[in-house]
């Protein structure tokens, strides 16, 4: 079983004419404007799917596949998405009675409805599906029990992270392909247009991300003696112009490099304007000058940055067991989306879709919030994971000496 | 059922996200935040007061496959969009004039070359001229992000810097 980018771009053009349709039909059913907000491809390990189940109530649907595509999809909103929808399509309501309970139903069974229209469009053929299966709970057992597909451990499961917007609020949902894997490669075959990478090779990625998070977050309690850890950790397939939008609207210091090896590409840290105090009050003894970012300010946390991003990039290139050099730091304090749009714009010259390595590291009791994106050129990264012995990502060592290129 | 927008409230401006556009008329806002290399492209006929807004983020689609579903992505085809829409909602083609902002610089990195911004914005300038639209005003360039308001109303498009020091500039 192997995939592609083209393969990754297709499902991410299903899944957001799934969630188009589905915004169109809640704008007919409830009189109110909708549209699509951001649509992921997400990557995840079957443990780490079954964790997050673990917190929140969740409520959704779960169909079964048959004929052309075989397994199973469950469409899952949280709690709050619910009740949103309910509001819109009934009226406020704090349970799930029959009367919600078939309005969700109703909403996720379009959702579904929309993603299995587009992938038995690709395939050219007919899949059945079943009838909708209401599903509620805490934890994954409702959601997941019974279906062999589901994937468990290091699995990685692909899924599908939309947002539709309505008038003053947003409905976010995640939709689940469980597919049996036969129909699966089957599908991939379909889709591909490149030799691709084998399935299993993409949990090489799920390392990279895990090693150089967990690099960043040292370094950083390293250097400014706050305890840090890391908060999210997410392998997002994007189409470029949605990275950007993601970020927050607001002034946020930033640090950039470009990087380049196998694989080549950028490498961002953003901190909040209280962060990036925190980490300077944290770094020059007494304090900096002032409130603003120049000065001393400035050059601790370039100086930190460069080493943030010496930690991650060693991180990716042990997994990898290539090299990757990084440039000089580049400043910047200004609007998130306009740091981070440069990268975004080069890239477009080449590549409409891309991986993005999206972190979180915060520290406990104290405001030190940092966003990483990493977001690496998508030839060299297919080349990389293709290259990729699997059997020796787990021998990699944690930690290993790395010199950063200045100057290059 | 609920019903929304009852209450009298003005309207919150529009937000134009990276890669979109959008036609209005009169005093409704159309609003871009933090542009960095991605240009603003407003387009307004001060006749008809319709105008509208592109975020653009590349400079050329028509090599593109697909360009067509997404042609605010692109200067030419969110220009030839643009203007598409505003003729459609009564705006006279040969009246119509254009502002850019946008197109910043805001790293030095060896793979950018020799400007990212600068080739959004010379795209524009060059699609605009070929459809005979005159550019009445810009604020292009530099290394800082800018936050963009449009109102066809008055064709005013405010230009703040979102870096430190935030100066306002009216076009």
């Amino acid at each position: 079983m192997k995939l592609d980018v083209n393969a990754l771009g297709t499902f991410h053009r299903i899944a957001r004419e799934g969630a188009t349709l589905a915004a169109g039909r809640l704008t007919r059913l409830a009189d109110v404007d909708t549209q699509v907000g951001v649509t992921k491809l997400n990557f995840m390990r079957g443990s780490e799917l079954r964790r997050e189940f673990e917190d929140g109530e969740r409520v959704g649907i779960r169909v079964a596949l048959s004929g052309g595509l075989e397994g199973h999809s469950l469409v899952v909103f949280d709690r709050e998405s619910a009740l949103r929808i309910v509001g819109i399509l009934l009226e406020e309501t704090e349970e799930f009675d029959g009367m919600t309970e078939s309005a969700i139903t109703e909403v996720g069974h379009i959702i579904n409805g929309g993603h299995v229209d587009g992938w038995a469009d690709v395939l050219e053929t007919v899949v059945d599906v079943s009838t909708p299966e209401f599903v509620e709970g805490s934890g994954p057992e409702p959601f997941f029990e019974g279906i062999d597909d589901a994937p468990t451990g290091d699995d990685l499961a692909i899924l599908f992270r939309s947002r539709i917007e309505a008038v003053g609020t947003e409905i976010g949902f995640d939709h689940y392909l469980f597919p049996d894997r036969s129909s699966m490669a089957t599908l991939l075959d379909r889709i591909r247009t490149g030799e691709g990478v084998a399935y299993d090779k993409l949990e090489g990625f799920d390392r990279m991300a895990e090693r150089g998070a967990d690099e960043v977050a040292e370094t950083v309690t390293t250097m400014t003696g706050i305890e840090t850890a890391v908060e999210i950790r997410r392998l997002n397939f994007v189409a470029l112009e949605t990275i950007p939008r993601t970020v927050p609207d607001e002034r946020l210091v930033g640090i950039a490099f470009e990087f380049d090896g196998t694989p080549s590409g950028y490498l961002l840290f953003l901190f909040d304007e209280e962060s990036a105090h925190a980490v300077v009050d944290a770094m020059v003894p007494g304090g900096a000058d002032g409130e603003g970012f120049d000065g001393m300010a400035r050059s601790a946390i370039t100086e930190l940055g460069n080493i943030m991003a010496s930690g991650f990039l060693d991180g990716w290139a042990n997994v990898l067991g290539t090299t990757i050099d990084h440039s000089p730091p580049e400043f910047v304090h200004d609007i998130g989306a306009a740091a981070v749009d440069p990268i975004v714009v080069k890239l477009g010259e080449r590549q409409e879709f891309a991986f993005v390595f999206d972190t979180v590291i915060t520290a406990d009791g104290r405001e030190l919030d940092c966003e990483v994106y990493a977001i690496p050129d998508e030839r060299d990264l297919e080349r990389a994971l293709d290259d990729l012995e699997v059997d020796r990502v787990e021998e990699a060592p944690t930690t290993a000496e790395f010199d950063s290129v200045e100057g290059s | 059922m609920k019903t929304y927008g009852t209450e009298p409230t003005v309207p919150d401006p529009v937000q134009v996200g990276i890669a979109e556009l959008a036609v209005v008329e009169g005093s409704d806002t159309l609003k871009s935040y933090g542009l960095g290399s991605c240009l603003a492209v407003a387009l307004y006929d001060p006749g008809t007061e319709v105008g509208g807004l592109a975020h653009v983020m590349l400079p050329s689609g028509d090599d593109v496959d697909g360009a067509d579903r997404k042609p605010g992505k692109y200067a030419d085809t969110a220009i030839r969009a643009l203007l598409r829409r505003m003729v459609e909602r009564g705006a006279n083609y040969v009246d119509v004039e254009a502002k850019l902002t946008g197109g910043s610089d805001m790293f030095e990195f060896e793979s950018f070359g020799e400007s990212v911004g600068q080739r959004n914005v010379d795209a524009a300038r060059s699609e605009l001229e070929k459809l005979g639209v005159p550019i009445v005003a810009e604020d292009v360039g530099g290394s800082r992000g800018r936050t963009v308001e449009f109102t066809p109303a008055t064709g005013a498009v405010t230009v703040r810097s979102s870096s430190e020091g935030g100066e306002v500039c009216e076009l």
